[in-house]
């Protein structure tokens, strides 16, 4: 399994809207919610590989329920005959940080909160690395998740029954939509025998392309 | 022992269900539950498989068959559930079992599931389950739903057999952090008939997992393994029948006596399990378990003297008072963090004040706590309906603060330790009073335990208090408290209590003679003291008696604790020339508080508010908004305002029945919305104002954030929703804010909300921050 020994702390201040260097005190704050934070999760991931078909509906994995619907997720898996279908989760460990660190300081909170989202992306990256390493001679496409472009977050629900991401990772989804624990995130990358061209990754298919506050400021979330 | 182990030396239960369904043509991510009615035949069929294969017990296909769960299938638990045990009992199998799983949904605080709901869901399961022989609870993660369920199983269950069995990972911790121990101690109190494992790992990863257990539980244990690791492209698992059978034997060894498979076993599996382990003869465990209280994360085994920390507790603390009567949570949250962090093994909680309802708030702060910490709590109170409203809803084993020696007292407490499966102090008094010598004391310490044991009460879970006595007023009977505290724990093996504290009442140098009592009390046999953990000669008295007792081997706690100590850490700040001001912009929260402390003794209250504080944080939100300083540095200025605040309402509650403040403000995150860090930050801010903020916390329904506007008659109300799934919610709240309580007005904030989008929905104002909140504040409240 994934071993995260150290937080992306660049990262963590970026998501904090930090744009500065830390100060010392604010170094040593970040000392000890990292530790809280690392002592406390558990970061796992579950996949499946399963054959995908194009289909007028959206695109099915096989032998599945899912179905992806919206158009955008069509292009991203175009010439792409596999997916890995992907769930990674800090698990609830993260959210205890986080209450833990707040109850007694709202900033160690808001920090133990950002430096989670910045663990979460370290656990993607390293999952699909594994992932891959796994499957010689595919080529991947990048991960796109529920709610980028107009792949619904209604999809959600299927896509963790079909990774019985409950019962292998304890991973749930709210009525109102969000997954819990909620340092999860939920992915599909698609295989190809021959390469693929890459989609535009980021602003582009984003939905907060047009009020992003990181934009504003000509600069990037991730 | 349950009935179906005396026909049975071994129980034999099934093997997966969803494996055999998938092979049956079931796609990932199908609803198995479904096919109770769409094809009960192949249910039947596998049922029958197993019940040939040699397994006594079937579990009925009604794992994920819950309200929630089955809502868009369009079939109700009463039709699926009765179905379901219909196919099995068509297989001719021994038992059938009623198969309940993890509910889908996170109970709070990681969740938005309430407690009550689980509870309820779980009944609705258990009626419609009613033509079963048994309850099995399996693949759960969170002890606390598994609660919910066992209570649910108990008291709409018929009296039939409850099995437990939860999935553990190899860090030997469920998904949400339930410790193997912690799972024995809780469920073995609740009165289940067996407990054990299942799924999440192959019979070779839980050799250990299972090991811990038998030395937890008395209970017979139960070991259902998955057919070892599944295999992510074909879906498969990676065990025969023949390696998963023979792994069973060092589960017989271990003296486990319930067996079945789970994911991606066969009938072939459970063939060759139930071959093997019938050549076997069952193995007699005698586990000695020791004391110990629980949450689910944390065990405290009572081996050593545990501090028991006592302040929260509103008795003679008028800020404590206070803060109960405004429901103000933190302010009990932050008296719980500060023991911890000072040394306490375990808090005593007591919320009882004559002006309040007890039994919400003792539910409310249980929960509060629990949600932040997984020290163990002590319930403290004296009344019976609070007691159990805080035993229901505890994740684990608490101890109840006490039963004493009269009937009423032992006929009321005692029913509910049992029922709830908590440990218990004994107070050594009865209608009589307190008795004046230890043989008195020692004889209601006896009456105490005999009515425990004659209830099922472990004997390990009943601690004494004998009760310390003032010396300045009653100085001959300080040793009688220790002799017969003394006798207590080496003539009847119990543990003791002992709140310290009250022996140097009307006593000059009160801390001297409290600490010397205590380390008398400690040689005399003190288990469990109870005391202010955040005096540091209190609990360095502790840590001494364990180093001298030869408790902490090799000093290793001592030193950790003081083997860094050079000189006294300087008292911050003390007649130095830092400004408030300058304290507050660098963030410095204990020179904020304590320069407050010293404007006091020459300064007016509201002037420090007016005349610095408020400057302070103008000044920062200023700079904030000019993009000199961000977010992070605008909280911590914040911060140290909030310690300076707290300084100042310590002041005012002591002193005088003024208060600051500039007005009520209402503020929720949204129903459904579990993201709450931007609604903290902008309460802070708002405070340090001096405006009154109610915090209803997260997922808050739209009728409450009516109902604490009206109550509050609040001008103002804060919304904050971070998921685009969650507007909704927001635009409700605001329609019903509109009908009920059109005086009010309304800020929203939240990471998708747009200017536009907040006058769509109706709101007053858009804060695109925590500084603007404020700045729209003022304007509301004209200040």
């Amino acid at each position: 399994m994934i071993r995260l020994t150290e937080v992306d702390l660049p990262q963590a201040y970026r998501y904090m809207g930090m744009h500065t260097e830390p100060d010392e005190r604010m170094q040593q704050l970040a000392v000890i919610c990292e530790k809280r934070l690392l002592s406390l999760v558990s970061p796992r991931y579950i996949h499946l590989v399963c054959p995908i078909r194009q289909t007028e509906g959206g695109v099915l994995c096989e032998g599945t329920t899912l179905l992806l619907t919206g158009q955008d997720i069509a292009a991203h898996l175009e010439g792409c005959d596999r997916a890995v279908i992907l769930c990674a989760t800090l698990s609830a460990g993260a959210e205890a940080a986080i209450r833990q660190a707040g109850a007694s300081d709202v900033l160690a909170g808001m920090m133990t909160d950002a430096m989670a989202s910045a663990l979460t992306e370290q656990l993607c990256d390293a999952a699909e690395q594994e992932i891959l390493a796994g499957l010689p001679e595919t080529h991947p496409t990048w991960r796109f998740s529920p709610g980028y472009g107009d792949l619904p977050l209604t999809v959600q629900g299927d896509l963790l029954r079909t990774v019985n991401a409950e019962k292998r990772l304890g991973v749930t989804l709210s009525e109102s939509g969000m997954l819990i624990p909620s340092k999860t995130v939920t992915a599909v990358i698609g295989l190809s025998s021959q390469p693929v061209q890459k989609g535009k990754r980021g602003c582009a298919v984003c939905n907060m392309n047009k009020s992003c506050p990181y934009r504003a400021k000509g600069v990037h979330c991730a | 022992m349950t009935e179906l182990l005396k026909n049975h030396p071994f129980l034999f239960l099934d093997g997966g269900m969803g494996t055999m369904l998938q092979a049956e043509g079931l796609l990932l991510g199908g609803v198995p539950e479904l096919w109770n009615l769409e094809r009960p035949e192949t249910i039947t069929a596998v049922h029958r498989a197993y019940a040939e294969a040699g397994s006594h017990v079937v579990y009925a296909n009604t794992f994920g068959c819950n309200r929630l769960k089955m809502a868009r299938t369009g079939h109700t638990v009463g039709e699926l559930i009765p179905a379901a045990i219909r196919n099995a009992r068509a297989s001719g199998a021994e038992y059938v079992a009623l198969d309940i799983g993890p509910i889908g949904q996170m109970l709070e605080p990681t969740g938005i599931l309430k407690f009550e709901e689980a509870y309820d869901i779980y009944r609705e399961e258990i009626e419609a389950g009613k033509d079963a022989d048994l309850i099995v609870f399996e693949t759960m993660s969170d002890l606390l739903e598994v609660r919910a369920g066992v209570l649910a199983a108990k008291e709409h269950g018929n009296g039939k057999p409850i099995f437990v069995t939860m999935s553990f990972e190899e860090n030997g911790r469920t998904f949400t952090g339930c410790s193997v121990a912690a799972m024995g101690l809780t469920l073995e109190g609740l009165g289940v008939d067996a407990i054990g494992v299942n799924c999440s790992l192959g019979p070779e990863e839980l050799v250990p997992i299972v090991e811990e257990l038998c030395k937890w539980t008395t209970l017979p244990v139960i070991v259902k393994p998955n057919a070892g690791l599944p295999d992510p492209v074909t879906n498969t698992y990676n065990f025969t029948p023949e390696r998963f059978g023979e792994c069973m034997k060092r589960f017989v060894e271990m003296g486990a006596v319930i067996f079945g498979g789970c994911c991606g076993t066969t009938p072939a599996h459970i063939r060759a399990m139930t071959e093997t382990v019938s050549a076997m003869q069952p193995v007699e465990r005698h586990p000695e378990i020791p004391s110990a209280v629980c949450t689910a994360n944390k065990v405290v085994p009572i081996t050593e003297p545990r501090i028991i920390g006592e302040r929260i507790n509103p008795t003679g603390k008028k800020r404590f008072k206070q803060a109960l009567i405004e429901h103000d949570i933190d302010y009990i949250l932050g008296q719980a963090i500060q023991q911890i962090d000072a040394g306490a093994d375990i808090l005593d909680v007591n919320v009882g004040l004559p002006e309040i309802d007890e039994t919400e708030m003792m539910i409310l702060a249980v929960k509060a706590i629990q949600g932040i910490t997984d020290t163990p709590l002590q319930l403290d109170t004296t009344d019976p309906q609070a007691l159990e409203a805080g035993l229901r809803i505890y994740n684990g084993k608490p101890i109840v603060n006490s039963v004493n020696g009269e009937e009423e007292s032992l006929n009321t407490v005692l029913p509910l330790v049992k029922k709830y499966g908590a440990a218990v102090v004994g107070l050594t008094l009865d209608k009589n009073g307190i008795p004046k010598t230890e043989e008195g004391r020692f004889a209601i310490a006896e009456r105490i335990l005999d009515r425990a044991l004659a209830l099922g009460i472990r004997r390990e879970d009943v601690f004494i208090d004998c009760l310390t006595l003032t010396a300045s007023a009653e100085q001959e009977g300080v040793m009688q408290t220790l002799h017969a505290l003394h006798r207590v724990r080496y003539e009847l093996g119990l543990h003791t209590v002992l709140g310290v504290s009250n022996i140097s009442f009307g006593l000059p140098n009160r801390e001297l003679v409290n600490r010397n009592f205590l380390t008398m009390a400690l040689y005399a046999g003190l288990s469990l003291p109870i005391i202010n953990p955040n005096i540091d000669s209190m609990t360095a008295a502790v840590r001494t008696y364990k180093l001298l007792a030869n408790i902490d081997r090799n000093a290793v706690d001592f030193i950790a604790h003081y083997g860094a100590e050079t000189a006294p850490a300087p008292k911050a700040a003390q007649g130095s020339s830092m400004t408030l001001e300058a304290a507050i912009s660098a963030g410095l929260k204990s020179e904020a508080g304590s320069l407050t402390k010293e404007m006091l003794g020459t300064s007016d209250a509201m002037t420090i508010v007016n005349d610095q504080l408020i400057p302070a944080l103008d000044k920062a939100g200023a700079q904030f908004e000019q993009g000199k300083i961000f977010l992070p540095q605008l909280i911590s200025a914040a911060s140290a305002a909030q310690s300076a605040f707290e300084v100042i309402k310590e002041h005012l509650s002591a002193t005088s029945s003024e208060s600051v403040d500039r007005g009520t403000i209402v503020l929720a995150t949204v129903k459904g919305d579990i993201h709450d860090i931007g609604k903290n930050i902008v309460k802070i801010l708002l405070e340090n104002y001096g405006y009154r903020v109610i915090d209803l916390g997260k997922d808050v329904p739209y009728e409450d954030v009516a109902d604490a506007t009206e109550k509050y008659h609040a001008p103002l109300v804060g919304l904050s929703a971070l998921m685009t799934t969650t507007l909704p919610s927001m635009e409700g709240t605001i329609k019903l804010l509109r009908e009920r309580c059109p005086w009010c007005q309304t800020v929203v904030g939240g990471a998708v909300l747009t200017p536009d989008y907040a006058e769509h929905i109706g709101a007053d104002f858009y804060a695109k921050d925590a500084k603007e909140t404020v700045d729209i504040a003022k304007q509301v409240f004209g200040n």
